[in-house]
């Protein structure tokens, strides 16, 4: 039955119409995954030398072992808010006459091939070999190493059934939290040393195998809270995790009704990225796109380069109006159809999408003028980088998102979701990227950056200059794509 | 009112639609009826200008659907849920057709008094998204929105489908209501054979694409249909 479950799980997978649109794009992120689960070994591997580098006079045993608990701390944060529950459609199997406790088992099971599983065993595995052994000889390393594999699975079970807890018992997960954050208080005050407790409590553990009972009781417990929950609810309805969108009636869209036409397409626009989940994810991360300039902007080799800074300035100005046009038409792909019979003024409709991308890039702007503290030169290339950004990136993304005709499902998550994601898109619009750059370099080499600037800030008023005809030649491509869009934006 | 000439749609090699030649005129309500797979929604949607065809055209009014688009100023149409906005309030909604249509405020307060009975206070006044309402009422709320704009040309793609008794019956009364007091144009597909012979007057069989009955209902229409259907294959 098991092995039943987990053909139809791959199927699941591989015949989804997300998988061969895709592959070229899956082949991309399985490669960068692979990438990342080497690096993580080599770390295991080398983590010895390393801790013998940094710390040379501790014992590196009681050090990692003082981590540990750090790690399994984060990684219940990290979880929560990454790892997905697993998504057996389980109506499908309820009326069956299969018994509730294997598909309770099947899911619970299924949950353990996690990728948030096996990544702390790269790095654990070759510990428990070059840290571990030589301390105690192998028996003791095994020891170790079943505790922690204890430990994570019961992260794991912990995390999920938080998770299941989120839609009807939010407290239970308030709760934990503050426990959580209680312990870390008190080991920031000094009252308690979790790390101290951790690497005394592993060390003891791993000489005396009895006391594995205690990891073996946490994860059984842990697993049988969430089996309980399983066996109570498994109703489809009650198994969403979802909340109903509860919506207030009285809100004052009245100004943007006053603009007409494009007040409306303005405040569904704002609808849409409020209400759904895959765009408010979108939303929460345009502090991400504002504040990381403060990783390259302190430090002094990086304000020498001009062409990085451009950069930079492209995404900081523009990084999340990159996003909302990509995805300008791919976003309604749910109600595209609505869109296309009713009496909207497709122009202006595409108008309206070039000043919301307008806006965008106004308020990053504006937001990040504060960057002139680390140099005027900033400011500057800031700026440029704002003008071309409005006056030509956004032109070339608009008639670009023509080309992205994924059906996208917005009530899904954001985080790891590659759905519409197409990778020849992005191949597509890269060059647009690299643009001022090129203008730049003859600039550089003759010795006036400024002017380069000047010019990459011209090149982007002059855009706006030709708006019009530009969103015409838009317009244009959009009334012959829209049928090909049409048809792919219904495939489910 | 509407002239298909010469249309077809071929998918890989499978022919779904071929259309040589039919008019629906004015006032005229035209019912379609057919199988799974007959081309009814293909046909509709290339009405609708949702679908390019691989040859032929549709004429709306004399004008071809696919160059000029004024005829979606008098064509109210749901073929289904990708014809709403599910992450709106059913009054965001109306709302939002409303403006898109230049509907005043007023018209949409006699559009809600109009659908009063039809919405049977399970629509309005919930605040619930679209997404959370039922199928039946997702379907009801597709429909109105449809005929808001007083439409000249109704396309509606089984609208009795999901809806509960009552409304089928308010639904099937509303549409011979309009046909009987103005000058709307219907076209509506349907599988519900008795349905289709009650509200419409001239009844259409598609199979494979290919018009194989084109009939003008009267008492012995839904005996015809009812053979047609039962000795294929």
């Amino acid at each position: 039955m098991f092995l039943k479950f987990l053909n139809l799980q791959w199927k699941t997978l591989t015949r989804s119409p997300m998988w061969h649109k895709n592959l070229v794009l899956n082949l991309v992120i399985g490669f960068f995954l692979l990438l990342f689960g080497v690096y993580l070994l080599m770390l295991g591997l080398l983590l010895s030398k390393i801790l013998e580098e940094l710390v040379p006079d501790r014992n590196q045993f009681d050090l990692f072992n003082g981590i540990i608990i750090y790690y399994f701390l984060a990684d219940l944060v990290i979880r929560f808010m990454m790892q997905s529950l697993p998504r057996l459609t389980i109506e499908s199997y309820l009326h069956l006459p299969i018994r509730k406790n294997r598909i309770i088992f099947y899911m619970m099971g299924r949950s353990i091939a996690d990728v948030f599983n096996l990544i702390p065993l790269l790095v654990f595995i070759p510990v428990t070999f070059t840290i571990v052994h030589p301390q105690g000889g192998g028996s003791m390393a095994l020891t170790w190493l079943a505790s922690l594999c204890m430990l994570i699975l019961a992260n794991n079970f912990l995390v999920t059934y938080l998770k299941r807890q989120l839609g009807s018992k939010p407290w239970v997960v308030g709760i934990t939290g503050l426990i959580l954050i209680f312990f870390v208080v008190l080991d920031k005050l000094n009252v308690i040393s979790i790390s101290a407790i951790s690497a005394s409590g592993f060390r003891y553990l791993s000489h005396h195998p009895v006391f594995l009972l205690i990891p073996l009781i946490w994860m059984t417990g842990t697993f049988a809270l969430h089996y309980k929950f399983l066996k109570i609810h498994l109703f489809p309805d009650e198994m969403q995790v979802k909340k109903a969108f509860e919506v207030d009636q009285k809100e004052g869209n009245r100004y943007l009704r006053s603009l007409g036409l494009t007040g409306t397409i303005f405040s569904l626009e704002l609808k849409l990225y409020w209400r759904n989940k895959r765009t408010r994810t979108m939303i929460y991360m345009l502090p991400i796109f504002l504040l990381y300039g403060f990783l390259f902007y302190p430090q002094a080799q990086y304000m020498k380069q001009d062409g990085f800074l451009m950069f930079i300035g492209i995404f900081i100005t523009g990084g999340m109006m990159i996003n909302y046009a990509n995805y300008a038409f791919g976003y309604e792909s749910s109600f595209f159809d609505a869109l296309l019979t009713k009496n909207l003024d497709f122009f202006k409709y595409i108008r309206m999408k070039f000043y919301i991308a307008i806006l965008i890039c106004t308020v990053c702007f504006i937001l990040t003028i504060p960057y002139a503290f680390f140099g005027l030169k900033i400011l500057l290339i800031n700026a440029a980088m704002y003008l071309y950004n409005i006056g030509i990136l956004s032109f070339i993304l608009l008639f670009f998102a023509t080309f992205n005709k994924n059906r996208i499902d917005l009530k899904r998550g954001g985080a790891f979701n590659y759905q519409g994601i197409g990778a020849m898109n992005w191949l597509s619009i890269i060059p647009a990227f690299f643009l001022p750059i090129i203008i730049m370099i003859p600039f550089n080499i003759a010795g006036h950056p400024y002017y380069g600037m000047a010019l990459t800030g011209f090149v982007g008023i002059l855009g706006l200059f030709f708006s019009k005809s530009l969103l015409k030649i838009i317009f244009r491509h959009f009334q012959k794509r829209k049928y090909i869009m049409a048809v792919n934006f219904r495939e489910k | 009112m509407i002239q298909i000439s010469n249309l077809t749609k071929v998918y890989g090699t499978q022919t779904v639609l071929d259309i040589p030649d039919l008019k629906i005129n004015k006032c005229e309500s035209f019912g379609l009826v057919g199988n799974n797979g007959a081309g009814k929604t293909t046909m509709f949607r290339c009405i609708l200008d949702l679908i390019r065809p691989n040859t032929g055209a549709v004429l709306s009014r004399g004008n071809d659907v696919a160059k000029k688009e004024n005829w979606k100023i008098y064509t109210g149409s749901y073929l289904d849920d990708g014809f709403l906005i599910d992450f709106l309030t059913p009054e965001e909604y109306f709302q939002f057709v409303a403006d898109v249509y230049g509907l005043s405020d007023g018209d949409l307060k006699a559009f809600y008094h109009d659908f009063e009975d039809f919405f049977n206070n399970e629509i309005l006044g919930k605040k619930k998204l679209i997404r959370d309402l039922s199928a039946g009422n997702r379907q009801k709320i597709g429909i109105s929105a449809a005929l808001m704009p007083k439409p000249e040309i109704l396309v509606l793609d089984e609208p009795f489908n999901s809806l509960d008794p009552t409304t089928q019956i308010r639904l099937k009364n509303l549409l011979k209501t309009l046909k009987k007091e103005t000058e709307i144009t219907m076209l509506i597909s349907s599988h519900d054979l008795n349905h289709i012979t009650e509200v419409c007057d001239r009844i259409v069989v598609l199979h494979e694409g290919k018009i194989v009955h084109d009939l003008v209902t009267n008492q012995d229409t839904l005996k015809i249909l009812e053979d047609y259907f039962s000795v294929e294959k």
